[in-house]
């Protein structure tokens, strides 16, 4: 068996348009099997999942040993959301090593968000991190990636600019609102949906001083659910358009595969409101309203593309702060980059892996030799179905011993006592 | 003296112009009060001015083309200036100070000397006449330069074109009711100057109405502001289309002040044969 290799493999917003990335989303409930199906598949040790609706991304330990990690990740995921592995392909991309670690620290301190300096998105992937802890698919080379990224996000937020003018798409849609209408307190808002991001928008317009919300989405119990964290009014799904004309403010990020809200509808619920205006802000992915209603008069439609460029505003004075942040994110990948390099040379590791690896081999050619019928396939499925037993059963030992505290608890000599081996030439160095 | 102060004051307004469309597209706190002052200098030399022609003259200077546009740009800049003490409205005042500097060019090519004023012409009528029809299309004026900055920042906002003007921009919401409560507020004023006028003409010819060139105008804008009010109200005409139709309103308010002092002189234009 192999020593760890770092992996990130997935889509973005910079490799893949929507349509790509919302029908490989995951939501937080279904990522437990996915993990599962991850970490079953060959060569993959460790596996979390970070899915925004800018992001489905795998970042995996792996075994370095093992043939082609990305694409075994990018078919996993491929297969557990029904898409041909081809149609996926182009869009996929992969870091390994260093890069990978880097693009985990860019990702967690908001560089690589399409607003940059968001705030939303290190919640997003702590969440993203304790799903794939509960589901025990991320170990010791991960818990320390995870935890040395939200300590790198830290960093950034607190020692530059970047956070401090940072607009999330949801403050960004509020600012927006301001621009339209000039009181809050005699609006209503309207949300068709509830997602993260349309809820923070939500509370915000209600800190803001918005009067009513009005929820609805497609099973009611959940609008009643939403409804009462705002203390809004729920409202069943199929009389939307009754009560369309009643908001001011209309947010949806409901998934659905036509409009929610179409030009008819909207001039309906203008004629009934005397034409004041509407702000739709459309949060959805895929789209929930139809482009066409920006043509009324008096009605204003932004998409989350369409907030990116709001944001963009102070883009230059945030694009100083940015290099700023990219030094520090360089200096914590180079940090780590020693720390996660020096675990692969400990002795005791190396000793259990070769030894062990030994065995595996000799074994093998043994059954390989009793079997008659000597197919190439045949050798390949031993080989594999070795590894994958191999791996799975020293992953937990090989992480406890990699564990910071792994020398003060004696784990080191234990191993060596445990699996028989020589003792170490020259001491041991504790990895850190 | 009075030319010297309404040369500062035409100064005045192009440079508050100038720092108050600075303060709009590049997002800096401190020009909004700079360009405040500086237009508010503008004005009150301006009514300086004004005061010193009508102390010259022995009567209140509103009468002849120079004084009629003087006064004219001298009511917008202080409409204006009552409006944004209320509301902050930086970006009406970028378009406004190039108007009230356009309109007192033009007082400055119609310059002519005081005058002896025909004694028909002291009268009390004519001047609250003259003050209500005058404040009226300064409303109106105003009315129009909101109009103007609505459809600009409407169309960022329908664009998406969102950037650092828009922040400096006041909300839709806030245009479209400035503008609705400037057209309520011009369009009385505008019906006091016409009975007014009809009053004055009584006193003065002994008949309320003669059909000339600036009461057909007024009458003709009376009837659009009449119905542009009724559509608000009634059929809830707002926003793009209510900015588009307060502007043509306007541009038929500059049309009859041109066509009835400077084309078509007749008593309007200062002459009272």
């Amino acid at each position: 068996m192999g020593r760890d290799a770092l992996i990130v493999v997935g889509i973005n917003h910079r490799t893949a348009p929507v349509a790509v990335r919302e029908r490989l989303g995951y939501r937080l409930d279904e990522l437990g099997p996915a993990l599962t199906r991850l970490t079953g598949a060959a060569g993959v040790r460790e596996a979390v999942i970070v899915s925004t609706c800018n992001r489905v991304e795998v970042i995996a330990s792996v075994d370095e040993a093992a043939g082609a990690p990305a694409e075994t990740i990018a078919n996993v995921l491929a297969d557990d959301r029904s898409v041909a592995a081809a149609d996926l392909a182009p869009h996929v991309f992969a870091y390994t090593g260093r890069d990978a670690l880097r693009h985990l620290f860019r990702v967690t301190s908001s560089l690589d968000s399409m607003i940059v300096g968001e705030p939303q998105i290190l919640g997003q992937v702590k969440e993203h991190y304790e799903e794939a802890t509960q589901a025990g698919t991320s170990g010791a080379v991960l818990h320390k990636m995870f935890h040395r990224a939200f300590a790198v996000a830290k960093r950034v937020r607190t020692e530059t600019g970047i956070a401090g003018k940072a607009v999330s798409v949801a403050s960004a849609a509020v600012d927006l609102a301001r621009t339209i209408f000039e009181n809050f307190d005699d609006k209503t808002a309207m949300l068709i949906g509830a997602g993260d991001m349309s809820e923070l928008a939500a509370r915000r317009l209600r800190t803001q001083g918005i009067s009513g919300i009005i929820v609805t989405t497609r099973t009611f119990e959940h609008a009643v659910e939403v409804a009462r964290e705002f203390g809004g009014m729920p409202v069943p799904f199929e009389r939307l358009a009754e009560y369309l004309r009643l908001a001011d403010v209309v947010i949806g990020s409901v998934s659905v595969t036509e409009y929610v809200i179409t030009p008819a509808l909207v001039h309906d619920a203008l004629r009934a409101r005397r034409q004041r205006p509407m702000f739709f802000i459309d949060m959805g992915v895929p789209r929930n309203f139809d482009p066409a209603i920006n043509e009324l008069a008096n009605v204003y439609l932004y998409d989350i593309d369409d907030l990116g460029v709001a944001v963009a505003g102070n883009v230059d004075e945030r694009e100083r702060e940015s290099v700023r942040a990219q030094a520090i994110v360089e200096e914590e990948v180079e940090r780590t980059w020693r720390w996660f390099d020096s675990l692969e040379v400990v002795p005791t590791i190396v000793a259990i892996r070769e030894k062990v690896e030994a065995i595996r081999q000799r074994e093998l050619e043994k059954a390989l030799l009793s079997l008659k019928d000597q197919a190439p396939r045949h050798r390949a499925l031993l080989d594999a179905l070795t590894s994958s037993i191999v791996n799975k059963i020293l992953h937990a030992p090989i992480s406890s011993l990699k564990s910071p505290d792994a020398e003060s608890r004696d784990l080191l000599a234990s191993a060596r006592l445990l699996f028989d081996l020589e003792p170490p030439d020259d001491d041991e160095k504790e990895p850190s | 003296m009075e030319l010297e102060l309404l040369k500062i004051a035409l100064v005045s307004y192009i440079v508050a112009a100038g720092i108050l469309g600075l303060h709009v597209m590049v997002l800096h706190p401190a020009p909004r009060v700079i360009g405040l002052s500086v237009l508010l200098t503008g004005f009150l030399a301006h009514g300086a001015s004004i005061a010193a022609r009508s102390a010259a003259g022995g009567y209140v200077a509103v009468t002849t083309e120079y004084e009629a546009l003087s006064f004219f740009a001298w009511l917008i800049v202080g409409v204006y200036l009552a409006v944004e003490a209320r509301y902050r409205l930086p970006a009406v005042g970028a378009v406004v100070a190039p108007l009230a500097f356009a309109v007192t060019l033009g007082a400055f090519v119609f310059y002519a000397g005081v005058r002896d004023l025909p004694p028909n012409l002291r009268s009390f009528w004519l001047l609250v006449h003259i003050a209500l029809a005058f404040l009226g299309d300064a409303v109106l004026a105003l009315a129009c330069c909101v109009s103007l900055v609505y459809l600009v920042h409407e169309r960022q906002l329908k664009e998406k074109r969102v950037g650092a003007l828009m922040r400096r921009m006041p909300s839709l919401e806030a245009l479209d009711t400035l503008n609705y409560r400037a057209l309520a507020c011009g369009f009385p004023l505008l019906t006091l100057g016409i009975i007014t006028g009809a009053l004055w003409g009584k006193h003065s010819w002994g008949h309320f109405w003669s059909w000339e060139e600036r009461e057909v105008f007024s009458l003709i804008l009376w009837f659009l502001y009449a119905g542009l009010l009724q559509a608000r109200l009634v059929a809830g005409w707002r926003g793009r289309r209510l900015a588009t139709v307060t502007i043509i309103g306007f541009a038929f308010v500059f049309a009859s002040f041109v066509f009835g002092h400077v084309l078509f002189p007749g008593k309007h234009g200062g002459s009272f044969n």
